[in-house]
C-alpha cells in the first residue's frame, strides 16, 4: 500500500518529518490568520445589522453602506405597513456628534443610534434589559467597547454630546462595528433633541418584521411594488451580500488580506515541496530499487502524494488550535470579530489538501530520475 | 562541484570560496532553496509594505501641508475630524513677530456630497478650501492650477480617488452638494481609510456649497491656520510666541509634531500595525524553517566531506565559517529575486488598492536584516552536525 509506505518513510526520519510538519503548520496558521481577517473585516461592518431584528431592510435608494445610508421619508414606513405580510416597520436614525467632557477636553466623534426603545429592535440582552433607561430625557446608553479615549462610561456621568448635556444611563455590550470610535443609543425624542437641525420625518433605515411564515423574497417584491423609487428594499441575504462586497471590494482590505492569503498558500507549497524534494533525492536508491522490483511510476508517485497529505493532515489540527488562540487574542485586542464558520474551516482544509497535491506534483520530477540502472 | 572537489582544488590554490561553490554545486537545489527563502522574504516584504502603506495613506494629506507651524483647535483629536476655530484668531497670529504668512485652511469631512458622473450615487468626500493665491498644500499640480479656483464654482479633484467616485473620468461638470461645479484641474494623492476622495476649492466656493451656511467666506470658522515663518527665524521660538499670543483653546504644532500627532492617533486606534507585524513574524518563522531544512540537508549530505576536511587538519572554526557564509549566500540568493518581484507586487497592489506602497531604503534594509537573521539563525541551529563530524566515524 502506498499509504503505508509513505507513513513508514515519514516515521523513519522523525526529526525531518517533524520539521516539515512545523513548516506546514506555520503556513496553515498564516492562511487561517489571513482568511480570518479577510472575513472579519466585512463581519465588523455587519456587526450592528447582525444584532438587529428584521426580515427586510428599507433604505434610501442612495444607500452606500451602513455609515453612509442617507435618509428617506418616514411616510414610506407607513406605506410599508399596508403590505399584508408586514407585521411591523420601525425607523432607525443615525447621527454623528461630538462627545466632550463637561469640563472641556477633546471633542471626539461619536455615532448615535436613535430608536424606539419599545420596538424591540436590538437582539442584545443588555439593550432589551435597559430599554427603560432610554426614556428619561437627555439620557443615552453607550457601547461598552467605546474607546478608552472617551473616559469613563459609568452610569451617571454627564457629558456633552453634540453640544447637549447628556447623562450616561448605562452600558451595553455589542461592539461599535465600523460606526466609529464610540456608539451611543438614544430614544427617538432624545435623538432629535441632540440633532435639532434634522428633519424629524427623515429616517435612515427602516426595519421591517414580517408575519410568521411570510416568505421574505416575496414580501420584498410586494414592498418594492408599493414603495416609490426613492427607497430600496433588502432581504437579509441581499444586505449581507451588499455589505460584504462593499468592505471586500471597495475598501482595500479584501485585496490586502486576499494577497496575504495567496502568498501564504505559495509559502506552504514551498515548505512542503522543499521537504519532499529533499526526501526523494536522499532516497533515490530506494525508489530506484522499488522500480527495479517492478513497482510502477504511478505507485511511487502515490507514495509521494500520501507523504504530502500525511504531513498536511498532521499539521492541520495544531494549526487550527493555534489559529483559534490567535483569533481570541485579536478579538480582545482589536475588537475585530475574528472567527471562522464551519464551511470556512472546511475551505481551509480543502486549501491545505490542494497545497499538498501541488507540492507533491512539483516534486515528482525528482522521482523520474530514479533509474535502477544508473543508481548502482 | 562538491566540497570534495573543492578540496582537491585547494592543493593548487591559496583561497577557495568554499561556501559559494557549495551553494552553486547543485543548481536544482539552489533554485529550490532560493524559491523557498524568496517566498518567505516576499511575505515579509508585502506585510511590511502594507504596514507602511497604511500609515502613509493616513498621513499623506498632513504631509502635504505647506507650512512650518499649524494652528488648530485644542479639542481636536485627529486631523480628519471637523473642529474649527474662529477666523479672527488668524489676525492675532499674523501680528506675531517672525511670521511671514498665516493662511486659513477650511475643511469638511462630513458635509460634501459628490455625485458620481456615471451613475446617480452620491458619496461623502473630503473637502478643503483656501485662498487660491495661497494654496496651503505642497502638491505641485495644485500649486500650478490653483489660480483657476478663482472661477466661480471651480474645483480641483484627486485623480487617484476611489474609482467608484468617477473623479478621474475627466467629466468637467459635476454635482457637488446639489450644485453644478466645474472641475478645473486635478492632482494625484489617493484615498485613505476614512475618505474615498478629495475635492479642493476656493474659500468662496466652499462658503457657497457648505450646507446651512449663509454668510460669506470671511465669517467661516477655520479648521487649520497654516503658518509660514520668516527665513532665518527659529521655529520653536515663533511657536512659543504664537502660543502666548493666541487664546488657550487653540494649540500650535510644528508640522512634524502634527504628523506625529496623527500617527499616534492612527497607531493607538487602528489594529493595522499589529496585524501586519504578525504577518511579518510568520514570514520570518517560515523562512527560518525553510532555510534550516536546506542547510541541515546540505550538511547531512556533505558530512563525509566536512569530516575529511577536519581529518586534514582544518579547524572547526573554519568549517563553521563556511556554513555561516553559505547560509548568508543562500539568504541573498533568495532575497534578490524576492526584492525584485516585490517591486512588481507593490506596483500592482498599490494601483488596485490605491495604497501608497513604495520600496524604500529602510524597507530594503529591514527586510534584508530579517532575511540574513533567519538564515544565520537556522545555520547556527544546524551547525552542531559539523562540529560533531568525527573523521574516524564517518568512513
Amino acid at each position: 500500500m502506498p499509504l503505508q509506505l509513505a507513513w513508514r518513510i515519514l516515521a523513519d526520519q522523525k526529526g525531518r518529518s517533524a520539521l516539515a510538519t512545523g513548516g506546514v503548520f506555520v503556513a496553515i496558521l498564516l492562511i487561517f490568520v489571513e482568511l480570518g481577517f479577510f472575513v472579519a473585516v466585512p463581519q465588523g461592518g455587519m456587526l450592528i445589522y447582525d444584532h438587529l431584528r428584521f426580515d427586510l431592510l428599507v433604505s434610501s435608494s442612495k444607500y452606500v453602506f451602513q455609515s453612509q445610508s442617507w435618509q428617506f421619508p418616514r411616510a414610506r414606513l407607513e406605506a410599508a405597513m399596508t403590505v399584508p405580510e408586514v407585521a411591523q416597520a420601525s425607523p432607525i436614525y443615525l447621527g454623528g456628534g461630538k462627545w466632550q467632557d463637561v469640563s472641556g477636553g477633546l471633542k471626539l466623534d461619536i455615532a448615535v443610534i436613535g430608536l424606539d426603545p419599545r420596538a424591540g429592535i436590538f437582539a442584545v440582552p443588555d439593550i432589551e434589559r435597559q430599554g427603560a433607561l432610554l426614556e428619561p430625557s437627555d439620557t443615552v446608553l453607550v457601547d461598552s467597547t467605546t474607546r478608552p479615549l472617551f473616559g469613563s462610561l459609568a452610569a451617571g456621568r454627564v457629558v456633552n454630546i453634540a453640544g447637549r448635556r447628556t447623562t450616561i444611563g448605562g452600558q451595553y455590550k455589542l461592539g461599535t462595528g465600523f460606526l466609529g470610535l464610540g456608539v451611543a443609543l438614544a430614544s427617538e425624542a432624545n435623538f432629535f433633541r441632540m440633532f435639532p437641525g434634522r428633519p424629524p420625518d427623515a429616517v435612515n433605515l427602516g426595519l421591517v418584521m414580517l408575519r410568521p411564515g411570510a416568505d421574505p423574497d416575496r414580501a420584498a417584491q410586494a414592498l418594492r411594488a408599493v414603495l416609490p423609487a426613492d427607497t430600496r428594499v433588502f432581504t437579509r441575504s441581499e444586505l449581507v451580500a451588499h455589505e460584504v462586497a462593499y468592505w471586500t471590494i471597495r475598501t482595500a482590505t479584501g485585496l490586502i488580506f486576499g494577497s496575504g492569503l495567496v502568498v501564504s498558500f505559495v509559502v506552504g507549497i514551498m515548505v512542503l515541496f522543499q521537504t519532499l524534494a529533499t526526501q526523494i533525492t536522499r532516497q533515490l536508491p530506494q525508489f530506484a530499487t522499488l522500480k527495479a522490483i517492478g513497482y510502477s511510476d504511478r505507485y511511487l508517485e502515490a507514495v509521494v502524494l500520501f507523504e504530502a497529505l500525511l504531513i498536511m493532515a498532521v499539521a492541520f489540527l495544531p494549526a487550527l488550535v493555534a489559529a483559534f488562540a490567535i483569533y481570541a487574542l485579536v478579538r480582545s485586542e482589536t475588537l475585530l470579530p475574528l472567527a471562522l464558520s464551519v464551511p470556512q474551516l472546511g475551505a481551509v482544509f480543502a486549501i491545505t489538501l490542494v497545497m499538498a497535491a501541488a507540492s507533491a506534483f512539483l516534486s515528482l520530477g525528482g522521482l523520474r530520475r530514479a533509474d535502477p540502472a544508473e543508481i548502482f | 562541484m562538491t566540497a570534495a572537489q573543492a578540496i582537491a582544488r585547494f592543493a593548487g590554490t591559496r583561497f577557495v570560496p568554499l561556501a559559494l561553490r557549495n551553494l552553486l554545486a547543485n543548481k536544482r537545489r539552489l533554485i529550490r532553496s532560493s524559491a523557498g527563502i524568496g517566498f518567505a522574504v516576499l511575505l515579509m516584504l508585502v506585510q511590511l509594505g502594507f504596514e507602511r502603506g497604511f500609515f502613509d495613506a493616513s498621513l499623506a494629506m498632513v504631509r502635504q501641508l505647506d507650512g512650518d507651524l499649524v494652528i488648530m483647535n485644542a479639542s481636536k483629536y485627529r486631523f480628519g475630524s471637523g473642529d474649527p476655530f474662529p477666523h479672527f484668531y488668524l489676525a492675532t497670529a499674523t501680528d506675531v513677530a517672525g511670521i511671514a504668512d498665516v493662511s486659513p485652511l477650511y475643511a469638511s469631512w462630513q458635509d460634501f456630497f459628490w455625485r458620481d458622473p456615471a451613475g446617480d450615487k452620491v458619496y461623502v468626500v473630503q473637502a478643503f478650501a483656501f485662498d487660491p493665491d495661497r494654496p496651503v498644500f505642497l502638491l505641485p499640480e495644485l500649486k500650478a492650477q490653483s489660480a483657476r479656483l478663482k472661477e466661480e464654482d471651480g474645483v480641483i479633484v484627486d485623480r487617484r480617488a476611489r474609482p467608484i467616485l468617477g473623479m478621474a473620468s475627466g467629466t468637467a461638470e459635476i454635482e457637488l452638494n446639489g450644485r453644478t461645479v466645474h472641475v478645473v484641474g486635478s492632482f494625484a494623492l489617493g484615498p485613505d481609510f476614512m475618505s474615498d476622495g478629495t475635492v479642493m476649492m476656493s474659500q468662496a466656493t466652499f462658503a457657497r456649497l457648505l450646507p446651512g451656511n449663509r454668510g460669506g467666506a470671511a465669517a467661516l470658522p477655520v479648521e487649520f491656520g497654516i503658518v509660514k515663518i520668516r527665513p532665518g527665524e527659529d521655529v520653536s521660538r515663533v511657536q512659543q510666541a504664537l502660543v502666548l499670543a493666541l487664546p488657550a483653546d487653540v494649540r500650535v504644532l510644528t508640522k512634524p509634531q502634527l504628523v506625529a500627532f496623527e500617527r499616534d492617533f492612527q497607531a493607538d486606534l487602528s489594529s493595522a500595525g499589529p496585524i501586519f507585524w504578525l504577518g511579518t513574524v510568520v514570514g520570518f518563522v517560515v523562512g527560518m524553517l525553510i532555510s534550516y531544512q536546506i542547510i541541515y540537508t546540505d550538511l547531512s549530505d556533505q558530512l563525509p566531506q566536512y569530516a575529511t576536511l577536519k581529518g586534514m587538519g582544518y579547524e572547526t572554526a573554519y568549517l563553521v565559517r563556511v556554513v555561516i557564509e553559505q547560509a548568508a549566500l543562500s539568504a541573498l540568493a533568495g532575497y534578490v529575486p524576492a526584492w525584485l518581484s516585490c517591486l512588481v507586487v507593490y506596483r500592482m497592489i498599490g494601483a488596485v488598492a490605491l495604497l501608497p506602497l513604495h520600496m524604500t531604503l529602510s524597507l530594503t534594509l529591514i527586510s534584508l536584516g530579517l532575511t540574513l537573521g533567519m538564515c544565520l539563525l537556522s545555520a547556527i541551529l544546524a551547525i552542531r552536525r559539523v562540529i560533531a563530524a568525527d573523521p574516524a566515524e564517518i568512513f
